[in-house]
């Protein structure tokens, strides 16, 4: 049975389509006939075809830098050490980590700053608010701990410095074994340290 | 982009930023609108995907990119500022970059001219087709029509375009 032969617009629309890959097969039938000898369709088809690249080949441009994140971690990476990501912004985040050398070294550094405050000496407070006694270890006493990390920012602060201005000679740092200590940590009292203190404030 | 995963924030800025940025400046010709508009979607997408149901997340960010942008014409109709000519904008407003200046070639300014001359719909089909590179299917959803409907202006568009360029095609 003869098909019917598509108006002036239809057969536009279905060499339209074609060219997107979006026509039923019976639709590519039709447009493989009219394509077959058809001068005119054929210029049609290909005048189209010519536009639809010119649109195509329009120039990508870029997004002003200050639009958009800068594509690494952030805050994140302290909610990482601090396991406070749930599972699957954790993989995402590791995944990152892995792949990236400049959030591998921001965690690195964090993850260093975080242990020396740690390891600070806790400060017990009086009822009248001065600080008489220095305590052996923060984690006994949750209030305890919350004064000594006013005072670890500081500290954190001045070790970062540190970091940057000592650079060089600090220990090899891999994200199993970071992955490791925080198992570990995460089982232990808050604030247990698992590495040799030495290594947890070697500064350089 | 499957259908089971929310993106993050970032996620989302790091992968359709260039896109969103491409799709408004091809609609408006002008710099300025395209950031604001990149700027505006992704402070929606921020606020919307703590509610974003797993499902087609494109149609999703797309049906978002075009409500703010139709959000930003509506706004300035009530507030009109200074209207700048239809067709190229290259040499108003902030200093082009490298892009930019590339782009000022002869045969994109002509494309990008003739665009802003289509009728907004068959304007937003063919960006959305030829320029952003969603299916018919993904343009239905995102500007909620049927897929019959974009078929047809997505080459109604073509049509005038060709007829409208001034070079021969």
């Amino acid at each position: 049975m003869a098909r019917l032969v598509p108006d002036s617009d239809a057969r536009g629309e279905l060499f339209s389509a074609y060219l997107d890959g979006q026509l039923t097969p019976e639709e590519l039938e039709i447009v493989s006939e009219l394509l077959d000898g058809d001068i005119q369709a054929i210029e049609e088809f290909r005048s189209l075809q010519r536009t639809r690249v010119s649109l195509r080949l329009l120039p990508e441009f870029e997004v002003p830098a200050n639009l958009l994140p800068d594509g690494h971690l952030g805050d994140r990476l302290s909610a990482y050490l601090d396991g406070e990501l749930v599972t699957m912004e954790h993989r995402r985040v590791t995944r990152h980590v892995v792949d990236c050398s400049d959030c591998r070294i921001e965690l690195q550094e964090l993850d260093r700053a975080r242990i020396a405050i740690r390891s600070l000496p806790g400060v017990e407070t009086t009822m009248t608010g001065e600080i008489p006694v220095v305590a052996q270890r923060p984690q006994q006493n949750h209030r305890g701990r919350l004064v000594a990390g006013g005072i670890g920012v500081a500290a954190a602060a001045a070790f970062m410095v540190g970091l940057v201005v000592g650079g060089g000679d600090q220990p090899a740092f891999s994200l199993d074994d970071l992955s490791t200590r925080h198992v570990a940590r995460a089982s232990a009292e808050p604030g247990f340290s698992v590495l040799p203190v030495s290594m947890e404030v070697a500064l350089p | 982009m499957t259908n089971d995963f929310t993106p993050t924030w970032e996620d989302v800025a790091q992968r359709y930023g260039r896109k969103i940025y491409n799709f408004a400046y091809r609609l408006t010709g002008n710099p300025d609108d395209a950031a604001d508009l990149v700027q505006e979607v992704l402070l929606r997408v921020r606020k919307g995907l703590d509610s974003y149901q797993p499902g087609s997340f494109e149609g999703w960010l797309w049906r978002i990119t075009r409500n703010a942008f139709l959000d930003g014409i509506r706004r300035k109709q009530r507030r009109p500022e200074s209207a700048l000519p239809e067709g190229d904008h290259h040499s108003l407003g902030s200093s082009p970059s490298p892009d930019e200046v590339l782009a000022s070639v002869r045969l994109s300014d002509d494309v990008q001219s003739s665009l802003l001359k289509l009728s907004y719909d068959y304007r937003e089909a063919v960006v959305l087709c030829d320029v952003v590179g969603l299916t018919y299917d993904e343009i239905a959803e995102a500007t909620d029509v049927p897929v019959g409907t974009v078929r047809s202006r997505i080459h109604r568009g073509r049509k005038q375009l060709r007829e409208l360029l001034t070079w021969p095609v």
